[in-house]
Parts: C-alpha cells; sequence; structure tokens
C-alpha cells in the first residue's frame, strides 16, 4: 500500500475518503482569505452579538488546523471543539452540567438492553428533565443552560435513537460527540434539525475543497440574509396599530413574513460552519419565496424540519397505512405529519422558554396549511408535479407566466397565514383587516410591485437551472467562489465608516442602521411596555426581543411582582398594597400604610413641612432596587440634609410611583395624594406620554372603566369609541387624540393643585436607553406647561452612560442603584438651584382665577 | 436481471414523473432525490410501484436518500430483499 505525506499528515493513498480529505495549500489560502473576510463582515456587522463573533474567530482558526489534522484525527478534534465551546459561552460548572447531562442521555442510548427498555429509560429521563424545565425539581444549574441543552437534545435525540436502531454501521464515540456538541450550538437556541445519518455518511463525502467552499459561500449567503433581515426589522415592520391603510396593510404583511429571514440566514451560517470540518450537508432553506404551492413551501422551507418530520414520523405513518391505499395514506400521514408539528414547536418553545405554548393561531395556522398541503398532495397524486426536469428545463413564456402567478398568488397566500399565525391574538389580526377601509394610495401598489418584480427574476433564474450544472464542477466552484467574494468585498467595503460617510448622509444612516444588532422601535416598545405594565408579551417567532426575554430568568424579581399590586374598582384598577413587605435579589421593597413605597408619614402634614407627592410609575416606585435607594429618597435625604434657602424646614418626599401606571391613571394617585396633604407635586413623566395616554384609554374602554374626568368622555364621543370595543379598533381610533388626552389629563391635575394651593412640577425622567421614547416629548412638555406645571426636564441624565451600567438587565431596563443615584444628583442639584420656584408654594389662587383656569 | 430491474424502475419514473424528457438523460446515476425530480410523494409513489412489482417490503427506516438516490441505489436495495424473500 502506498503512502504519503501532505502537509506533515500521512494518508493513505488509495483510501478514497482521504483523498477527497486532501486540500492544496492553494485552495486553502483562498478558503482562508474569503474567511478572513467573513470575519470582518460579522465584525463590522456585529452580526449575533461579540460571543458569536469570538466563537467564529475560534473555529475559524480550528479549521485552518483541522484542514491540515489526519482524516482519522479530524472527528475528534471537531467533537473536541465543540465541547470546549460549550464552557467558553456557559461557563465551566454549566458548561459541566450541560455535557454531563447530554452523556447520561447518549449513554442510556447504547446501554446493552432491548429497544423497548432503551425507549422507557429515554422517556424517563426526558419526563425527569421535563420536571426539572417546569421546576417541579430544584436544579443545581444555571437556567441558562436550558435552552442549549434543549437545542442540542429535544430533536436530535430522537434521530440518533432512530438511526441507532436502524443504520446498521456502527456508531463512534467521536461521532456521537460531534453530533450532539456541534460548534456552534452553544450560541444558537435556534439550531437546524440535523439528521445523524445524514451528518456522518456526509462527513468527507464530497470534495473537500469544494465543501468548504460551498461551507463560506453558504455562511456569505446567511450573513446577506441577516443584514437583509435587519433592514426589514429595523425599517418596515409596523405594530398592528399603525395599520390603517392598504399599504400599509401590504407592508405589514410582507415584513412580517420576511422576519423569516432571520432563521434562513442562521441556519445558512450554522451549516456553512459545520461544512469548514467536511460535513457535506445540504441545503437547509431552497429559495422559499419562490414556493408554487403550499407542498413546494413545506418543502423550500426549513428542509432540515421537513426530512425530520418525514423519516421519523411521516413514512413510518404511510407504510403503516398503505394498506387502506396510497392516497387515504399520504393523506392521514400528512394531516398526523401537522398535528405533530403543532404539538413539537409547542414542545421546543418548552425547552427554550420554560412554558408550554397552546395558543388558538397556532392549532388554527397548523391545522390550515395541514389541509391546504393535502389538497395540494391530492393534486399532485392525481395531476402529477411540474417542473421536474432532467436537463435544463424549456423555457417558455406561458410557463414563466404560470409559474409567476402561481408563485406569487402563493407568497401572498402565505403572508396572510404567516401574519394569522405571529399575531398576538385572533382580534388583533382581524382588526389589522380595518386597514383596507383607509386611503387608497399608490404607495399601495409599492410592495406587490416590488415582490412581483422578485418573483419574475426569480422564475426566470429557476426555469434557467437545471439539474445537473452546465460547465462540470471546477468551474461551479470558481463561480461560486468568485460570487462569495464579490460579496464579501462590497459589504465589508460598505460597512467601513471612511466609505459610506462619503456616500451622502442618509446612505450614511442607513448603513450604520444596519450595522449593529439591537431592538427595532416595536420590540423596544414592547420591551418598554413590558417595563410599564410588568407584562411579558412576547412574539413567539423570530424576535429578537424573544432572545433577550429567553435570558432572562423565570423568577427574575418574582419577589417584587408577588402579591405587589391589589386591584381596586374604577379607573386606576389596581394600587400597591398597604403595609406590605418582600426581599428580592435587590433588596427589601416595604410599603408603608398608605400603600406607598416609602417611610411612614403622617396624615397631617407638619408645619414649616414641603411634602412632595411623587406621581410615577415604576422607576419613581423604584423597581429593582432597595429600600431607600429610589431616587425619591435620596433626593428626600439630600434635602433634609442640605437644605436650599426655602422656608421650610422639613422635607418629605413621598413616592406615589406605581409599576405600570400611565398618566391617565396619575389622576387617580393624584386625588389619593390629595387625602394627605402635600403642598407640592411632583409629576415625573417619561418618554411617548401622549400614545401610552391614548392606549391606557382604549383598554379602559375595551373594559368600560368609568372616566375620571369629563374631558375624556368628551374625546372618547369626538374619537367614535364606544364602550366595551376592541382594544385594537379602539386604539386606532385614539391615537390621532392622542396630544388631546393627554393634555387633559395635564390640565385636570394643573387645575386641581391650583386650587389646593399645591406647586405643580413636571420632570422628565427619559429612559435608560439614550434617545429612545423622545418623539413625543416636546409635546408633552408644552402640555405640562400649558397646564401650569414648572418644568424639570431631567433628559440629559444619563447622556454618555454605558446602558449596561445603569440598567437592571439587558432584559428590564429600569435604571438600577447607580441609575437612580444619577437621578437624585440632578434632580437635586435642580431643586436646589431653582429653590425659589420650585420648592416654594403657590398663592392661593381665588375662586374666579381656579374656576377659569 | 439488475439490468431489467433497472429499466422497470427507470420507465416507471420516466412515465410518472418526467414525461416528455430523453431518457438517455436519466443515467443509473442520476440523483433522483437531491436533484428534485423525487420529492417525498414521488417516492412514496415509486415505493409502493417497486414493492407490488416485485413483491417486496420496504421498511420505513429503508426508504430515504442512500437507498433512493440513484436507480443503482434502488436497484442495489430491491436485489438484496429479492435474494432475501427467494426460496
Amino acid at each position: 500500500m502506498e503512502v504519503t505525506a501532505t502537509a506533515g499528515a500521512r494518508v493513505l493513498a488509495d483510501d478514497p475518503a482521504s483523498l477527497r480529505a486532501r486540500i492544496s495549500l492553494r485552495d486553502f489560502a483562498s478558503i482562508a482569505v474569503q474567511l478572513v473576510l467573513l470575519l470582518l463582515l460579522l465584525r463590522q456587522f456585529q452580526i449575533e452579538g461579540t460571543a458569536f463573533v469570538q466563537l467564529s474567530a475560534v473555529v475559524f482558526a480550528a479549521f485552518a488546523v483541522h484542514a491540515f489534522l489526519p482524516l482519522r484525527w479530524r472527528l475528534p478534534f471537531f467533537g473536541g471543539l465543540g465541547l470546549l465551546s460549550i464552557p467558553m459561552v456557559l461557563g465551566v460548572t454549566n458548561g459541566a452540567w450541560l455535557v454531563g447531562i447530554g452523556f447520561v442521555l447518549i449513554g442510556i442510548c447504547h446501554l446493552p438492553l432491548s429497544a423497548r427498555l432503551r425507549t422507557a429509560l429515554l422517556l424517563l429521563a426526558g419526563a425527569l428533565l421535563i420536571a426539572m424545565r417546569a421546576k417541579l425539581l430544584p436544579v443545581p444549574w444555571s437556567e441558562a443552560i436550558w435552552p442549549i441543552l434543549g437545542s442540542m437534545f429535544m430533536f436530535r435525540l430522537i434521530a440518533y435513537f432512530y438511526d441507532l436502531r436502524h443504520d446498521k454501521q456502527p456508531v463512534t464515540p467521536a461521532q456521537s460527540v460531534s453530533y450532539f456538541f456541534m460548534a456552534p450550538n452553544a450560541c444558537f437556541p435556534l439550531f437546524p434539525v440535523i439528521d445523524f445519518k445524514t451528518f456522518r455518511r456526509s462527513h468527507y463525502a464530497a470534495d473537500a475543497h469544494a465543501t468548504y467552499q460551498r461551507g463560506v459561500s453558504w455562511m456569505a449567503r446567511g450573513v446577506v440574509h441577516l443584514i437583509l433581515y435587519r433592514y426589514v426589522y429595523y425599517h418596515l415592520t409596523l405594530a398592528p396599530a399603525e395599520v390603517d391603510t392598504p399599504a400599509e396593510l401590504s407592508q405589514y404583511m410582507v415584513s412580517n413574513f420576511l422576519l423569516y429571514l432571520r432563521v434562513s440566514g442562521l441556519f445558512h451560517l450554522v451549516v456553512g460552519m459545520l461544512m469548514l470540518f467536511g460535513f457535506c450537508l445540504p441545503e437547509t432553506h431552497k429559495q422559499w419565496l419562490m414556493a408554487s404551492s403550499f407542498t413546494d413551501f413545506w418543502r423550500r422551507i426549513n428542509i432540515y424540519w421537513k426530512d425530520f418530520m418525514q423519516k421519523i414520523f411521516y413514512f413510518p405513518a404511510v407504510m403503516a397505512l398503505k394498506r387502506f391505499g396510497t392516497t387515504n395514506a399520504i393523506t392521514l400521514a400528512t394531516l398526523y405529519v401537522f398535528v405533530l408539528t403543532w404539538f413539537l414547536h409547542s414542545y421546543q418553545w418548552f425547552w427554550l422558554r420554560g412554558s408550554w405554548l397552546f395558543v388558538p393561531q397556532d392549532i388554527l395556522f397548523w391545522t390550515l396549511l395541514g389541509v391546504l398541503v393535502v389538497v395540494n398532495s391530492l393534486i399532485e397524486i392525481k395531476h402529477g408535479r411540474n417542473r421536474r426536469a432532467l436537463g435544463k428545463p424549456s423555457w417558455s413564456w406561458r410557463r414563466l407566466a404560470t409559474t409567476v402567478g402561481k408563485t406569487y398568488l402563493t407568497f401572498w397566500f402565505i403572508c396572510i397565514l404567516w401574519s394569522f399565525w405571529t399575531a398576538e391574538s385572533v382580534r388583533d389580526w382581524l382588526a389589522l383587516w380595518s386597514g383596507l377601509n383607509g386611503a387608497l394610495t399608490p404607495q399601495a401598489l409599492l410592495f406587490p410591485a416590488v415582490i412581483l418584480a422578485v418573483v419574475l427574476a426569480g422564475a426566470a433564474v429557476e426555469m434557467r437551472t437545471s439539474v445537473r450544472p452546465a460547465g462540470g464542477a471546477a468551474r461551479q466552484l470558481t463561480l461560486e467562489r468568485a460570487t462569495t467574494v464579490a460579496w464579501l468585498a462590497a459589504l465589508v467595503l460598505i460597512s467601513v465608516e471612511g466609505v459610506h460617510t462619503r456616500l451622502g448622509g442618509e446612505v450614511a444612516t442607513f448603513v450604520h442602521s444596519l450595522r449593529s444588532g439591537h431592538l427595532s422601535r416595536l420590540d423596544n416598545a414592547k420591551l418598554e411596555r413590558g417595563y410599564y405594565e410588568g407584562l411579558m408579551s412576547v412574539n413567539r417567532f423570530n424576535s429578537q426581543l424573544w432572545e433577550v426575554y429567553s435570558k432572562k430568568t423565570d423568577n427574575w424579581l418574582a419577589g417584587q411582582g408577588a402579591g405587589l399590586k391589589r386591584f381596586v374598582d374604577g379607573f386606576a384598577q389596581y394600587e400597591l398594597i398597604p403595609s406590605f413587605a418582600s426581599s428580592t435579589p435587590y433588596g427589601t421593597v416595604t410599603m408603608n400604610r398608605w400603600g406607598l413605597r416609602d417611610q411612614d408619614y403622617a396624615p397631617q402634614r407638619p408645619a414649616d413641612t414641603l411634602r412632595v407627592a411623587v406621581l410615577g410609575a415604576s422607576s419613581v416606585m423604584g423597581w429593582g432596587v432597595g429600600d431607600g435607594q429610589t431616587f425619591e429618597a435620596l433626593v428626600e435625604e439630600r434635602l433634609n440634609t442640605q437644605s436650599p434657602a426655602v422656608p421650610f424646614k422639613r422635607f418629605e418626599l413621598l413616592n406615589f410611583g406605581v409599576p405600570g401606571y400611565q398618566p391617565p391613571q396619575q389622576l387617580m394617585a393624584f386625588q389619593r395624594a390629595l387625602k394627605l396633604q402635600p403642598n407640592a407635586v411632583f409629576f415625573v413623566a417619561t418618554g411617548r406620554e401622549s400614545s401610552r395616554s391614548a392606549s391606557y384609554l382604549a383598554e379602559a374602554v375595551h373594559k368600560q372603566l368609568p372616566m375620571p374626568i369629563p374631558q375624556l368622555q368628551r374625546i372618547l364621543e369626538k374619537a367614535g369609541v364606544t364602550p366595551g370595543m376592541e382594544q385594537a379598533a379602539a386604539l386606532k381610533l385614539l391615537l390621532p387624540h392622542a396630544e388631546e388626552i393627554l393634555s387633559a389629563v395635564y390640565a385636570s391635575i394643573g387645575r386641581d393643585a391650583a386650587r389646593s394651593a399645591i406647586k405643580a412640577v413636571w420632570v422628565f425622567l427619559p429612559q435608560v436607553r439614550e434617545g429612545s421614547w423622545q418623539e413625543e416629548t416636546p409635546a408633552a412638555l408644552r402640555a405640562a406647561r400649558d397646564a401650569g406645571f414648572e418644568i424639570v426636564d431631567l433628559g440629559d441624565v444619563y447622556r454618555g452612560r454605558d446602558i449596561a451600567t445603569i440598567r437592571l438587565a439587558e432584559w428590564d431596563d429600569h435604571p438600577n442603584g447607580l441609575g437612580h443615584r444619577l437621578v437624585a444628583e440632578r434632580l437635586y442639584s435642580e431643586l436646589a438651584a431653582r429653590a425659589a420656584t420650585l420648592l416654594a408654594p403657590p398663592a392661593p389662587l381665588s375662586t374666579v382665577e381656579a374656576t377659569t383656569k | 436481471m439488475s439490468q431489467a430491474i433497472m429499466q422497470s424502475i427507470k420507465d416507471y419514473i420516466m412515465g410518472e414523473f418526467l414525461p416528455g424528457e430523453d431518457p438517455a438523460e436519466l443515467t443509473p446515476t442520476t440523483p433522483l432525490i437531491s436533484g428534485g425530480i423525487l420529492d417525498s410523494i414521488a417516492t412514496l409513489k415509486l415505493v409502493m410501484f417497486v414493492e407490488e412489482t416485485y413483491g417486496v417490503n420496504f421498511e420505513p427506516h429503508e426508504v430515504d436518500k442512500e437507498n433512493f438516490d440513484t436507480l443503482d441505489a434502488i436497484v442495489t436495495l430491491l436485489r438484496s430483499k429479492i435474494s432475501t424473500v427467494a426460496p
């Protein structure tokens, strides 16, 4: 047997696999250059965050070593890399737990017992892990490992055990470790369901250089998808309440569906990375926008999932049912697969998020898609499927027109289905369609026209593509490399600040917006809605917000959340529970007898005291900081120790902050405050005061709550809102009156304060995320001034601070202890500097003035 | 025998899934599943045809790309089945 040496590795010359695994230095250099470009691109666009960019650097470096190892060492090397990546991302202790659990599960599959017994043991282990995930049993590891453990084992263990039972080829430990602990998996809870048989059979099943090149090309394609996704996510998505016209409806539908680019982008990245280690894997997605029927859509989108379902459930079901006839068997098996897909989607959600997902949209979506695929399948069984060709497909205008027509209709139908699936509720989805009643403008043609152009171009390209590429593999490889290098170089170039800033302000701003991964304005709104409402309503699919929340521990500030509020009749709906105390990781949260998060105060205001009622939401109440650490408490302490020159000996700041309170609810808080005889009120406002006021009013209308002031009732009537109306519909009608609503709220508080000789001060406290939610601030400020408030603008209080140092957590933008200290410092400075204005009670108004004001 | 089996399967594929195409283009190594000629429904129809024609039964796990991606692979699997059931 002849033995040759290549780059220090001895390979058996007559072993085809070893020959396929070799790569010349020249070819290696061409791959390496592309990987350097790719790494630059990942860094420039901050693709999937710093951890992924760092992991990519490690993986690309590992590729350079791996490519020159003897073939028999490559799989163990890849497995070792995967094992190493886990503690890199999760830490040593958590990583060790994850690997340990994984080895136990793999070990069960290999026990020398009957398949039935091993299945029972696996089910038992699964049930135990489910109980732990559901917190029925305590666990010694961090919750952070669940999504990754789930993504590694929830489906792959099924595919692995299936092949272990049926595939006659023995499984090596290196194959097992490599399969479950694939290197990129530690960064991706959403990971393609790779088939075990395909995984191991594909290892250097094709020429190494071609496999590596395809991997790089797919990674580049993945990055392009992710950049396109950012464009859609940041610039095109609309909230359902923003859909008022046919143009906006079509934009909503298209952008909502195109958010799927994130999944296809990530899967391309993941699979491309695996190909760098010799796995010649199939495509994960195949031009999914070009589906010309529902069965075609199912075959093109998330192909790995389709293959998994087909292998494990569909084929066994058809074979078991074939005695009822092929057509019946296929029909029943298809429906069975869609029911299972719905269930497994919930199962996946459970491992990733820790709760089961059973919502009507899910059930209806999968049922409808299942029925549509069955109908399509029956048509295909009866009439066959078009577009199969051995060579280059025949070109004709008629064929192109038919393909374009079918693809275009399928696209829009899928968009509608998708909007239904991803809607927060069926009611929200139905409310979307009122957009059809809006003004029909030429913009309504924009998205239909763009999609038509894309479909036309795609169909023309597909029709020209044959099953076997013309020109041979070498030409194909050269073309693929040239295209990839061109894309990578162009994107790297445009990402350089010195380049895109020369293309004009608009282009520079646009490119800059795509260069960083952050939440869109809509997801930020949701995040901050959680901030105000204490609710965690998160889109179930493909949302970056979902990923931010997936890092949030389930018991996040549980002590504060549980039992903090009590429901009350009337417009405010809830308030803090008097004399309540709870301990949190951030300190004790104590409510006094008046239901204020504060020390106790006498009902009568003491003499020579300035008693200030501080109205606000959770940031005032001090969500996430202990007693005495709120800015309100700090300012009170400072005023009493370093008293400004005002005619008061004592200062009492009463914390009327209630988490989730919106501006209209402060009307009720102010009425409560009046009972404690304040001589000043600080209304702490924050971003989007007007639209949040409109949202709350829409909620109040839906719940048929009584309006606290006649001015609000009049606005409702003017807007055409009726009691009990759907919230989404009411919001659409109220949003145009948002500023009017806020003005009415401010005016009411300002008027009542003036009547009671209470100094009214409007304090603007921005979000910790600098610049967010500021678009309504000038109007809110004007409304406050018109209502007679003195203005204290703390808009720059967090300026120049790294958000990570002043907020509670990535998923919780409340100010932390440092944030509160900054606010307290700044507020005290303002009060001290303008003490004569801000800390002096106004002269009582005459009765005439008070009524006419 | 293998030639006859291959021809029969080829005829079925040409008639059922590739009408109007040039039979010479369908070689023993033409990728059927990975080349998009056989999707899941077409694969199942082919399985049923082979089972009925040759009196064999395929296990669900045998219906995959490894065994059905080329005419060569199909014939190899079928021959192993026939030799197992033959007296």
